[in-house]
């Protein structure tokens, strides 16, 4: 579902003519602000309220409900997340006291997103060379055939896909969890072939006669080149890899495959008509999305300017 | 690596989904299912004696959220992946029975000896199949009764004795309808009897809701009153192919039922929060509701209920009210464990189910007082537990079952179909979208479907 | 690898070269995840969907059977336009609400930390989106209706009421992918050369006339490829639904893609299912057909 497009080929070419901001104070900038600071208030409340509930008491949760901070303060959620609670102290708390094995599922979880990210970013980067750079017949035909591949909705492959994966043997594992999407995705080589497209040949002819093969050209001039693209579709691979979770959930049943998204089930509700545990739900979700914060605010800078454009030159 | 992937693609176009792959655990490994995590630690201590008294045999317990658990089990006979043994529901069961995933215990050593008569009576007899061979050994049962908030009572004025006689009839309510108006209050502390009473600002209602109950033949919310009406889902239970949700008797009945919330006594269906709906036993807690009609499984979650502060609210068990044939009425629902075709090692396996379904065990679950076993002697550990630990008299559970006033689940083919066209029709009701008279069209299109599939 | 770099090093750079052999190298690996993980499962898909296929026994070959039913299904018929009403109202309102996002940010300010802000939503998966809406709107204990009441407004059962549950569900999805497509749209602002507002402002334009006259024509086809392919990400919506609604209240926000997923793994009705299926693909197939018209269209606009 990501709707990233192409990526300018370099910042510095975007950022070389953008008109400064003039500063108008005025109403209009007022209200200007204002605006924004409203869209900020509503992208950020939701985080502060799943902390809020996360240091509640579950069981006192629906009693006050309309209290802005905690109600009555308790560190049972994130307890509970960490395995510190024995099973009849996460029952009494309203958990479900199964078992919460957090640092393997966050090994899973890392070890799937990495394992998607590399494969998928290299195999595609690949492929996306040889439609943009190869000469070859049929080429411009099996790139169609690929890019039909965007329109395959998801639910279409979710059960052959998962025969499959049990016919490799490989139901319960890292493996079989990162495999259908570890090797292209239609978007994947999409962008980054426009990418290629994008790169000036010149270069890439001096390299030629220099001597260099088609392979080197790629590793040492085209990857190198293309690191700011790269970078960028790999963030996003890592993102949605790591937030997927209907594949790992049909797919993963111990807790050696269990990966960090499927994991937070244990805090929904265990019987028919039951409410889920409010408070552990979500300090799992806060600790699930925590990786992901943390890997954003390192490369905040990266990934916030490299989403950008090609596809109109 | 290539070839073993066009290899497999291959095998699929023609051994997709037969299930020829391992599953279960290793051998002396028995992978076992269940959904209710408060009942685990239970399990976990039967599986402990298990192993003693078979060396050699491992029990593995698994345990998946009820929104999982199916999807998961389903998933898993694709896969060939399924457990040995599972935790079975009634409603599922049939549906197991026709995709071909459960043995019959009656084929395995250990379980062919396995007597109705050990159980509560009627029990047993709901799991066995069409053809007469037996699908499941008894685990558990449930009723239905009502729990209310002591507090909400007393500031009302109402005598938690009175309960126990109250009445109900389609027409006016009775002292039923008579209660719950009273035990309700609007935003103005107008109570629901009195005049001036405000129905859109309601501030406690005084009956929870639990849904409409379309995909479970209103088991918590309906079933007692259409039960003590003498109505009946199907033309035969088990195994009903003809349906009665055309009879002008539930029609009645049902009209008065969500004309409930129409008044303002019941909680509506936007109050409860739609499909995500909050239970009964949190919308007591949330001061939304003072009484609530629940299933005998809940009894854990209502008795460990606080209120802002972390002090335990004050709750107590009544039984479902008479009906106009002058009887009360519950269902009757249980659960029991199920052997899958996939196992490789069924013997062992139906010693695993044999001991689940054996005094010792039950008597184990009795006393950890999440569920009542299903046989007498777990049972009556459990009315002990609930009597001592607690100090709750759940005799309005029990009575039901020593007073013969239960009837059964109604167990069908077809009941995710059944499930998908009801739940819908039952929600647009419950919302005032549609008459209760629309149910005659679902009735039809629930008929229909037994005559094409058969 | 040694052919190929001889070819290489002895073909001049004008001539064509044919680089089938390392090409097809390089294509391999994605090649097979195509082919085994993407069209495998979509041509049996497509067999599976003249067929009667309960997931455990045999298919059985049924013809046209699943097709007529879902011509005369009446939920699938609502299920599509529930889906259209959703991806109308949630592209709709997250393609102007990032426009204005994007032109404020550029602005207002280009710092890096605003920008990164806006985009935190997108972080969390659609699940805990869900779930998180979930609480937050929940009629009796969400703090929204407690925040409405105190506004001397009545409460609204955002996900229970079927006037307003795709809508709330829209909103959820916007909440998540709107900082995201501003990003998009920010980045596409860039592209506009500064010296064409200076001339504009030379000629006394107001800022909203700016907008009007200059930034949003040119910022068209861009608008356009961020619309369209979002649309067909719109059209998948199911995380969502399945987390919040699961298709209610009654059928209002059964989405095509959920109801499929009911019939299939509820249901047993994998036959019926994967016919479904067939007719989303068409669906997207002529979305993405549009999407491609338009992008076109777009960029010899510019030029």
């Amino acid at each position: 579902m990501a709707t990233v497009m192409a990526p300018a080929p370099s910042d510095a070419s975007a950022a070389g003519h953008e008109p400064p901001p003039k500063p108008r104070p005025g109403i209009g900038r007022i209200l200007a602000w204002a605006f924004m600071v409203l869209v900020i208030f509503a992208s950020l409340f939701p985080f502060y309220w799943v902390l809020r509930t996360a240091l509640s008491d579950n069981n006192a949760l629906y009693a006050g409900s309309d209290s802005l901070l905690p109600v009555q303060f308790s560190w049972g959620g994130f307890e509970r997340v960490f395995g510190l609670q024995t099973g009849q102290e996460a029952i009494d708390a309203g958990g479900s006291g199964q078992p919460f094995n957090f640092w393997r599922y966050l090994l899973n979880s890392v070890l799937v997103a990495t394992m998607v990210t590399a494969g998928q970013v290299f195999f595609s980067s690949m492929a996306a060379y040889a439609f943009a750079r190869l000469r070859w017949r049929y080429r411009e035909q099996i790139f169609a055939v690929f890019l039909a591949g965007l329109m395959v909705p998801a639910i279409f492959t979710l059960l052959p896909n998962f025969v499959l994966i049990k016919e490799l043997g490989l139901i319960d594992t890292v493996l079989g969890i990162a495999l259908p999407t570890m090797l292209m995705t239609p978007f994947a080589v999409f962008f980054l072939r426009q990418f290629f497209l994008g790169i000036s040949r010149e270069v890439e002819e001096a390299a030629m006669v220099e001597g260099a093969s088609k392979v080197r050209i790629f590793f040492r001039i085209i990857l190198p080149m293309s690191a700011a693209p790269i970078s960028t579709l790999s963030i996003l691979t890592y993102i949605t890899s790591w937030n997927e979770y209907f594949w790992p959930l049909m797919v993963s049943y111990t807790d050696k495959s269990r990966v960090l998204t499927v994991a937070l089930g244990v805090f929904k509700s265990q019987k028919p008509q039951a409410g889920p545990d409010w408070a552990g739900l979500m300090a799992a979700t806060l600790v699930a999305a925590l990786p992901m914060l943390l890997l954003f605010f390192v490369f905040a800078r990266r990934i916030v300017n490299s989403i950008g454009f090609s596809g109109i030159k | 690596m290539l070839r073993r992937i066009l290899l497999s693609a291959l095998l699929l176009t023609t051994t997709a989904a037969c299930g020829t792959g391992g599953s279960g655990g290793a051998n002396g490994t028995i992978e076992y299912w269940l959904w209710d995590s408060a009942q685990q630690p239970g399990y976990q201590k039967c599986a402990d004696a298990f192993e003693k008294q078979n060396p050699g045999l491992r029990i593995n317990i698994s345990q998946y959220n009820w929104d999982d658990y199916w999807s998961k089990l389903t998933a898993s006979f694709i896969a060939g992946t399924a457990p040995d043994v599972f935790t079975d529901h009634l409603t599922k069961f049939p549906q197991f029975v026709d995709l071909e995933v459960l043995r019959p215990l009656d084929d395995l050593g250990p379980t062919s000896d396995i007597k109705d008569s050990d159980y509560q009576a009627g029990l047993a007899e709901l799991w066995k199949g069409k053809d007469g061979k037996r699908y499941g050994a008894p685990k558990d049962w449930d009723t239905i009764a009502m729990f209310y908030n002591a507090d909400a009572l007393k500031e009302a004025g109402i005598d938690p004795e009175t309960l126990d006689e109250l009445t109900w009839n389609p027409h006016d309510g009775g002292t039923f309808e008579k209660t719950i108006a009273h035990l309700t209050i609007d935003a103005n502390g107008k109570r629901g009897d009195e005049p001036g009473f405000d129905k859109t600002k309601v501030k406690r209602y005084g009956l929870a809701a639990n849904g409409a109950g379309g995909d479970n033949w209103g088991q918590t919310q309906w079933s007692a009153f259409t039960g003590s009406v003498g109505w009946q889902p199907t033309d035969k239970n088990p195994w009903g192919t003809r349906f009665n949700l055309d009879d002008p008797v539930l029609h009645e009945t049902l009209e008065w039922y969500f004309g409930l919330a129409k008044k303002g006594y019941m909680a509506s269906y936007e109050a409860i929060g739609g499909t995500n709906a909050i239970t009964a036993d949190k919308q007591i807690q949330a001061g939304i509701a003072a009484m609530g009609l629940d299933g005998s499984w809940t009894i854990s979650s209502f008795t460990k209920l606080t209120d802002a502060d972390g002090k335990k609210l004050n709750i107590g068990v009544a039984p479902t009210p008479i009906g106009p044939k002058g009887k009360r009425a519950s269902m009757f629902n249980g659960l029991a464990d199920s052997i899958t075709t996939f196992s490789e090692q069924p013997e062992n396996a139906a010693k695993w189910v044999k001991f689940l379904s054996s005094e010792e065990c039950q008597n184990i679950i009795g006393q950890s007082g999440v569920v009542f076993p299903a046989r007498p002697s777990g049972t009556e550990l459990a009315i002990e537990y609930n009597k001592k630990e607690r100090g709750l008299d759940v005799s309005a559970f029990t009575d039901h079952v020593k007073n013969g006033t239960t009837f059964p689940l109604p167990v069908t083919s077809n009941a995710a179909d059944i499930s998908a066209l009801s739940k819908p029709a039952f929600d647009a009701v419950y919302i005032g979208d549609e008459p209760v008279s629309s149910l005659s069209k679902l009735n039809d299109q629930l008929n229909e479907l037994f005559e094409v599939v058969g | 690898m040694a052919t190929p770099t001889k070819l290489a090093t002895t073909g001049t750079p004008k001539r064509p070269r044919d680089d089938t052999r390392l090409a097809l190298l390089f294509i391999l690996p994605a090649l097979i995840g195509f082919l085994v993980f993407l069209l495998w499962p979509t041509l049996r898909g497509i067999y599976l969907s003249f067929t009667k296929f309960n997931l455990l026994t045999p298919a059985r070959w049924t013809g046209l059977d699943n097709y007529v039913r879902m011509v005369e299904d009446p939920v699938f018929w609502n299920a599509l336009g529930v889906t259209v009403y959703y991806v109308v109202v949630n592209i709709g309102i997250q393609t102007i609400l990032a426009l204005i996002i994007a032109v404020l940010m550029q602005r207002l300010t280009r710092k890096t930390w605003l920008r990164g802000l806006v985009l935190t939503p997108y972080l969390v998966s659609n699940v805990v989106a869900a779930l998180i809406f979930l609480w937050i709107l929940d009629y009796q204990l969400g703090i929204g209706n407690t925040v409405l009441e105190l506004l001397g407004l009545d409460r609204i059962a955002f996900l229970a009421d079927s006037a307003w549950v795709i809508p709330t569900v829209a909103l959820i999805n916007v909440w998540r992918h709107v900082g995201y497509t501003a990003l998009l749209i920010f980045a596409g602002l860039q592209t506009i050369p500064a010296t064409v507002y200076e001339a504009g402002r030379v000629d006394g334009a107001s800022e909203l006339r700016l907008f009007r006259s200059i930034t949003l024509p040119l910022l068209r086809p861009i608008t356009a490829v961020v619309l369209i392919i979002s649309v067909v990400g719109s059209f998948q919506v199911f995380d969502t639904i399945a987390i919040a609604t699961k298709g209610g209240p009654v059928n209002s926000s059964k989405v095509l893609q959920y109801y499929i997923y009911e019939a299939a793994f509820s249901r047993f009705q994998f036959g019926y299912a994967s016919a479904m299926s067939v007719a989303l693909l068409i669906v997207l197939t002529i979305i993405t057909f549009l999407q491609y018209r338009l992008t076109r269209a777009g960029s010899s606009d510019l030029a």
